[in-house]
Parts: structure tokens; C-alpha cells; sequence
């Protein structure tokens, strides 16, 4: 068990980095954006590159970051009736759900995506919007994206199995979407007073 | 029973779907799970089916496109993180605590004075950020301590807040818009338009309502004491000052108009709000005063928010930017904004991008999510059930559209707006297409409608954000030096109910008056200049995607076609047709060999 922590904090710490690093990605695909509006209206010129690069930079943000977002639990669920069971039952719907909701998806898809991607790469595949973008980079995120969420979904089962043990203490307790609401907004009130 | 189940696999789907949400997994990979696992069971049952089920292993191939060219390439999209971003960075640049104060000062003389401070600052808030917590955390915070403390009603105080803070939902450029717009597959810009009026409206209700109860009972909501008034009176001083704006607006726009032609409307009126800005802010720091303390006041907090709504919403509606770009130059803004006052960090960065990628993460995997299910949905005609079941409704178009706002009304209890528009949406789409209804209307119904989920008792998020900045212990009021009782969570619940009620007779004023929707139409824009990147997304559709084992496709819906041959009728329709043929020959020069 001991190794298999110390492999679940490795894939967490890992994931946690490009998480985090991944949101300048919007700002600068918000730059971008605007930057290439004014252009258009002062200059009279675009390019589909620069509209293209947009969506890469986003897609790449959200699609590299839903490891991260799997490890902080924030991707949202209907708590109306999960709220309700023991803190036990809660484990076993999460390790549940895991190993036969999250992982057979997410193990499909990059059983699809790797050749999806490899004719791509070895086509030199480009946008068929003139002026546009080689393809195979956003192709590439999209397997990057769900190769992160499968070593994440291992990391989880990892951490499940071990809190369930009694192995570890549970780093995500359960709160429901009114709570943490509640919860942001006193993390807000905070802010405002400073 | 093998062939029951291959037979009413949609509906099964369907309910499986919704145990397997209830049960508490997170929503994306529990939509891609039911997708997957039906769309095995649907393989081994497609020969029992009599044809309702087109499902084979290599249509699962198409999920890989769908992902990338119905998700990631979706231009439409990509204004959720813009918009996101704009609103937490605004939240931090303190502009909502701006406006109450100074809007309060404003309107606070008046009986129910307060009351349309918040209504109106909801309104103008919506127009910028779009996020409900925002302006009801900030309302709560600063109006309702004052509401408070000179004697407004607990119950009316604490309603008006939570509902203006849900006017962000729909009063463009609102999240609910975007995601419905792209589940809908109309354009942002269309369903912006098409919501500004009802939106608007749902202010005028809600300010009527305080008109009406300040005439009714005026004791629940005081005018401000004269004490209270910190800026002073100079309401003249104020108006004379707007006047002045408007002059020279006007004298911006004739002396512009021969060189700028149509341009000028705009640059007149944006020259006339820089003079008055400037001058208000000069009159100020050198201490001229010539204008009074209200009157600068109000011109240095009001005209940079309308500035940003003029750069976000103008230049959509005139055409000049797409709904994402509209949102980059509005996050962009809102940056200026908080840099100016003093209120941007490299944390406060940071901590947005965090709040955005998260945000965009879950939202794009439920998306996701959703792709896989309604392959299958799809596969095993569930769209053919839905429209079925929902166009067999008594009552036509009408019937319809009050069925669907009642079943989206009950399901906002327990779903989030995301889930429903994209799961519930893009089922109720084609039997809304099926009757004929504009989707644009029938988007901005929904938008109304899922709007009041985030007010009813007890669980609208708004209430729940009120109720954790609203006071839970009695306390001194600092400056009147009264006793104030806390605010209980019934007076919340109870104040809400007259605004939940607001919304439905709204919903019901678009079903009833469908052209403040439909003006959306009448504006003509120049297509060439201005939806390069305004692509016309499909739903959930199955576009492009044959079923490659040389079945229809999954939308060619055999049912009705089964039907024509059922019915002997047909068959009477054909022999009219038959005298044709005979009157050819008629003109044919007889050739009699």
C-alpha cells in the first residue's frame, strides 16, 4: 500500500502542476481574442490562425486541467440524494464509479484517440480553413487530456481504497453544493474586508 | 421480455440515466458511462428491435470527431471562459460596492428608495458579469445592512436582493445564454438580442412590484433619513450635468456626421460621456465643485460600467464583434478596471484563471459527457420517443411550451442549469423545431424559467449566498445605535416567494407575447463582416455520422415512414394520379403504325 501512496502522490503532485499551470493558457487565449478583434476593425485583416489558436489555447486548458479537477472532486454531481448516505456508502460510490464509470471511458477513449492522433501526426494533417493551423497538436490534447484523467482515475482508486482501509485520511470530505457555496462566500466576504 | 427491453430502449435508457445522476457520481462521467454501456447492450440487441435500434460497433469511431469538432473547435464555447473570467475579475475590482453605495445615496430619499438601488444595480451588474453570487453576496453586504437598519421589511429586503442577483442569468451577456444558444444551434449574438427585452422587462416587474407594495404598505420600506444621505442632496445638479452630456453628444454628432456617416451616433454619444467623465473627475480633484458631491459622485461610479457594457454588448449588437471576442474585450476591460482602482494582483489573477479553468473543466466534460450519451440516445431513436411524447401533447404549441416550462421548472430543483441545458435541451429541440416554435424564443423561455431555480425556497443557490452574508445574531447598529434583530431563514425563503411568482407570470408574458423575443430578426446584419466565427453548432444531433452497416441513418426516423405504408389511404392518394399519363398521349401526334 505504502508504494502505491507514494505512486497516488506522485500523480497528484504532477497533475496539480499542470492544472495550476494550464489557466494562463485562457489569458492569453483572452488576449488573443481581443487583441485580434481590434485588429480586424482597425487594420481590416484576420487570420484564421489567430482564431484557431483560441480554441487550441482553451481546449487545452480545460482539457488538461480535468485531471486536476477529478483530484480537487469539483467535477459536479447531484448531491440531492448522495448527500444523504453515510460517509461509508459515499466511498463506495466513488470507487464504484471509478473503476466502472470513469476508467472504462476514459480507457476507450485513448484507445481511440492514439490512432486518431498518429494518422493525423503522420498526414501532417492542417486546418482546411485557409491560412489555418496544423491539427495534430489539438489532436494530441485531446489524448494528452484523457491519458491525465486515466493516471488521475488510478491515483483515486488508490486514495479510495486507502481511506476505506483506514490507511489515509480523506482529503476531499464530502460538502454539498450549499455548502460550498456558503463556503465561497465567506471566502469572498474575507476578501472584501481586506 | 428480451424483445420488450430491445423495443423501449429509449425510455429504459432514459430512466437509467437518471439513477445513474442520482446517485451522486459526477454528472460527465456518469452520462459517458450510461452512453457506453447501452450502446453495448444496444449492439446485442439490434436484431430483436424491428429496426428501432441503429447501433453497431463502428459508430463508436465517430466519438473522437465528436469530441474534437463538437466540443474543442467550438467557437461558440470559448465565450464561457471569457465571460467567467470577466465576472470573478470584476467581482474582485470592488465596482458592485461602488455602485450600491452611490446608487443608494441616489435613489435612498425616495420610499423604496433602496429596494430599486438594488434592483437597478442587479440590472447593471447582470449586464457585466453574470454571476448570480457576485452581486448577491455584494448586495447582501453592503444594502442590507442599511435596509436594515432604517426599517425595510426583513422578508422584502432579503427577496429583492436574491432576485436581482438572478437577473445576471438573463439579461445578456449571460452564461445560460451562450450554452443554450450552442445546444439550440442558433447564434449567441441572436439569443442576446432576443433576451435584452424580456430581460429589461423582468426589472421593470420587479421595480413595479416595489411600487405596488410601497403604496400598499408603505411603513415595510422608508426613505432614507436625511442624516443617512452622505452625499447630500443635488439631484439638480446632477440632471443639469446629464443635460450637458447630452448637448454635447449631440454637438459631437453633428460636427462628426459628414465625415463619419452612420458612425457618428456612436461616437457622439461615447465623446459626450468622455467630457462629462473627465469633467466630473477634474471637477473633483481640483476641488472646483462645481457640480455637486452626488453629481460627481454618480458620474465617476456609473460611466466606467457602462463603459464596459457599451465594449461587451455594443459591439455585439452593432455588429462590430462576435459574442467570444465581445468577451475577451470585456475580460480585458475588466482588468483595466480593477488595475485602475488599485485592485488588481498578480494573486488576483491567478486565483480568476483557477476559478475559470475549473469552471470550464467541468462544464466541457459534461459536454463531453453528453456527446457520448446522445450517440446512443440517438442510435436507439430516443429523439423519435421524446418528440413523440412531447408533440402528442393536447394544446399544440401552447400545450407544448407549458408542459416543457413545468417539467424544466420541477427539474431546476434538483439540476443545475449546465445539466439541463445539456442534457434535458437538445431533446426538447426537435419536438420545438416540430411544432414550428423559434428557437431563439423558446431558448429565452428556458432562460427564464431555469432562472427562477436559483430563487425558489430552499434551494435557489441565491438564497443560499444571501443566507451566509445576511446576519444569524442580533447586533448594534453602529450608527443609529439600534438593536437589529438577525435575519432568520424563513423571512429568506418567504421573501423569495413573491419573486418566484414574478417569474412565472413572466414566463407566461413571453409564451403570451412572443414578439419581444422575435425582434431579434428584425435587425439586418451584414452577414460577411461579422459571423466569421460565429459558427452554426448542431445540438446533439448526429449530422454527418452514417451508421456504417448500411442501415438509415439514425435520423431517418422509420417510424413515419413505417406508418405511410400501413395505411390504405395512401393508396388513394395515388390513383388520382393516374389520369396523367393518359392526357400525355393525348398530345402526342397518334402514330399508328
Amino acid at each position: 500500500m505504502a508504494g502505491l501512496l507514494a505512486l497516488s502522490r506522485a500523480i497528484d503532485r504532477f497533475n496539480e502542476i499542470i492544472g495550476k499551470a494550464v489557466g494562463w493558457l485562457i489569458l492569453l487565449s483572452i488576449l488573443i481574442s481581443a487583441g485580434n478583434a481590434i485588429i480586424r476593425k482597425v487594420l481590416n485583416t484576420s487570420s484564421n490562425a489567430w482564431l484557431e489558436a483560441q480554441w487550441y489555447l482553451f481546449g487545452a486548458a480545460f482539457l488538461l486541467a480535468a485531471a486536476y479537477t477529478l483530484k480537487q472532486n469539483e467535477h459536479i454531481r447531484i448531491d440531492i440524494i448522495y448527500g444523504m448516505f453515510s460517509r461509508r456508502t459515499q466511498h463506495w460510490i466513488d470507487l464504484l464509479g471509478h473503476v466502472f464509470f470513469l476508467m472504462p471511458f476514459v480507457i476507450l477513449m485513448i484507445s481511440y484517440f492514439t490512432p486518431y492522433f498518429l494518422l493525423s501526426y503522420r498526414s501532417g494533417e492542417v486546418s482546411t480553413n485557409a491560412g489555418g493551423l496544423i491539427i495534430w497538436p489539438a489532436k494530441a490534447l485531446l489524448l494528452a487530456g484523457f491519458i491525465l484523467l486515466g493516471i488521475q482515475g488510478i491515483s483515486e482508486i488508490i486514495k479510495k481504497i486507502a481511506i476505506m482501509r483506514g490507511d489515509m485520511d480523506d482529503p476531499t470530505p464530502f460538502i454539498s453544493a450549499h455548502e460550498a457555496a456558503e463556503l465561497e462566500a465567506k471566502a469572498l466576504v474575507e476578501e472584501l474586508k481586506q | 421480455m428480451i424483445e420488450f427491453i430491445a423495443q423501449n430502449m429509449a425510455p429504459i435508457m432514459f430512466f437509467s440515466l437518471i439513477i445513474f445522476l442520482l446517485v451522486g457520481y459526477p454528472v460527465a462521467f456518469s452520462l459517458a458511462a450510461n452512453g457506453l454501456l447501452f450502446f453495448v447492450i444496444g449492439v446485442e440487441l439490434a436484431p430483436l428491435s424491428n429496426g428501432s435500434i441503429n447501433l453497431s460497433w463502428p459508430l463508436l469511431y465517430a466519438l473522437p470527431d465528436r469530441f474534437y469538432g463538437g466540443v474543442m473547435a467550438n467557437e461558440t464555447l470559448l465565450a464561457i471562459p471569457f465571460f467567467t473570467f470577466m465576472g470573478i475579475v470584476l467581482e474582485r475590482s470592488g465596482m458592485a460596492e461602488d455602485l450600491l453605495d452611490t446608487i443608494g445615496q441616489l435613489f435612498g430619499p425616495i420610499r423604496g428608495g433602496l429596494a430599486y438601488a438594488v434592483i437597478f444595480v442587479g440590472a447593471l451588474l447582470a449586464a457585466t458579469t453574470g454571476v448570480v453570487a457576485a452581486s448577491v453576496i455584494a448586495m447582501g453586504l453592503i444594502s442590507l445592512p442599511i435596509m436594515l437598519r432604517y426599517g425595510y421589511d426583513r422578508r422584502l429586503a432579503s427577496g429583492v436582493i436574491a432576485a436581482s442577483g438572478t437577473l445576471a442569468q438573463i439579461i445578456p451577456p449571460s452564461l445560460v445564454l451562450i450554452v443554450l444558444a450552442d445546444q439550440l444551434g442558433r447564434s449567441v449574438g441572436d439569443m442576446y438580442k432576443g433576451a435584452l427585452i424580456p430581460g429589461l422587462i423582468l426589472t421593470g416587474l420587479y421595480m413595479l412590484y416595489i411600487l405596488l407594495m410601497s403604496i400598499i404598505r408603505p411603513k415595510s420600506m422608508p426613505a432614507l433619513p436625511l442624516e443617512a444621505r452622505t452625499l447630500g442632496s443635488g439631484v439638480t445638479s446632477l440632471i443639469i450635468a446629464l443635460i450637458a452630456a447630452g448637448a454635447i453628444a449631440y454637438g459631437a454628432h453633428v460636427w462628426l456626421s459628414p465625415t463619419h456617416g452612420d458612425n457618428a451616433d456612436i461616437l457622439g454619444a461615447t465623446v459626450g460621456t468622455i467630457v462629462i467623465y473627465i469633467i466630473a473627475i477634474a471637477d473633483r480633484a481640483l476641488n472646483v465643485n462645481m457640480m455637486s458631491r452626488l453629481a460627481q459622485q454618480v458620474i465617476i461610479v456609473l460611466i466606467p460600467p457602462l463603459a464596459l457594457i457599451f465594449l461587451v454588448l455594443g459591439t455585439i449588437f452593432l455588429g462590430i464583434a462576435t459574442p467570444t471576442e465581445g468577451g475577451a474585450m470585456g475580460a480585458v476591460g475588466a482588468l483595466l478596471m480593477a488595475a485602475v482602482k488599485g485592485r488588481l494582483s498578480l494573486d488576483v489573477i491567478r486565483q480568476a484563471l483557477a476559478s475559470t479553468t475549473r469552471l470550464s473543466s467541468f462544464v466541457m466534460f459534461i459536454l463531453i459527457g453528453a456527446r457520448v450519451f446522445s450517440l446512443t440516445f440517438y442510435g436507439v431513436n430516443g429523439h423519435v420517443w421524446v418528440e413523440h411524447l412531447l408533440t402528442s401533447l393536447p394544446g399544440g404549441e401552447v400545450g407544448f411550451l407549458i408542459a416543457v416550462n413545468i417539467l424544466v421548472f420541477l427539474l431546476a430543483f434538483f439540476l443545475d442549469f449546465f445539466e439541463l441545458a445539456f442534457i434535458i435541451v437538445p431533446l426538447l429541440a426537435p419536438a420545438a423545431t416540430a411544432l414550428g416554435i423559434d428557437l431563439i424564443w423558446f431558448g429565452v423561455l428556458l432562460g427564464v424559467n431555469m432562472q427562477t431555480s436559483f430563487m425558489h425556497p430552499p434551494f435557489g443557490f441565491a438564497l443560499f449566498y444571501l443566507r451566509s452574508v445576511a446576519t444569524r445574531v442580533p447586533y448594534l447598529d453602529r450608527i443609529t445605535g439600534k438593536h437589529i434583530a438577525p435575519v432568520t431563514t424563513g423571512q429568506i425563503y418567504w421573501g423569495a416567494v413573491p419573486f418566484v411568482i414574478i417569474q412565472v407570470i413572466m414566463v407566461a408574458l413571453v409564451i403570451m407575447f412572443p414578439q419581444m423575443v422575435m425582434h431579434y430578426k428584425g435587425v439586418v446584419v451584414d452577414p460577411g463582416t461579422i459571423e466569421i466565427t460565429v459558427p452554426e453548432m448542431p445540438g446533439l444531433g448526429l449530422p454527418g455520422v452514417p451508421s456504417l452497416d448500411g442501415a438509415p441513418p439514425a435520423g431517418g426516423a422509420p417510424a413515419p415512414g413505417g406508418n405511410d405504408l400501413s395505411k390504405p389511404p395512401s393508396f388513394g392518394n395515388e390513383t388520382p394520379a393516374q389520369p396523367a399519363p393518359p392526357s400525355n398521349d393525348l398530345t402526342k401526334p397518334p402514330s399508328f403504325n
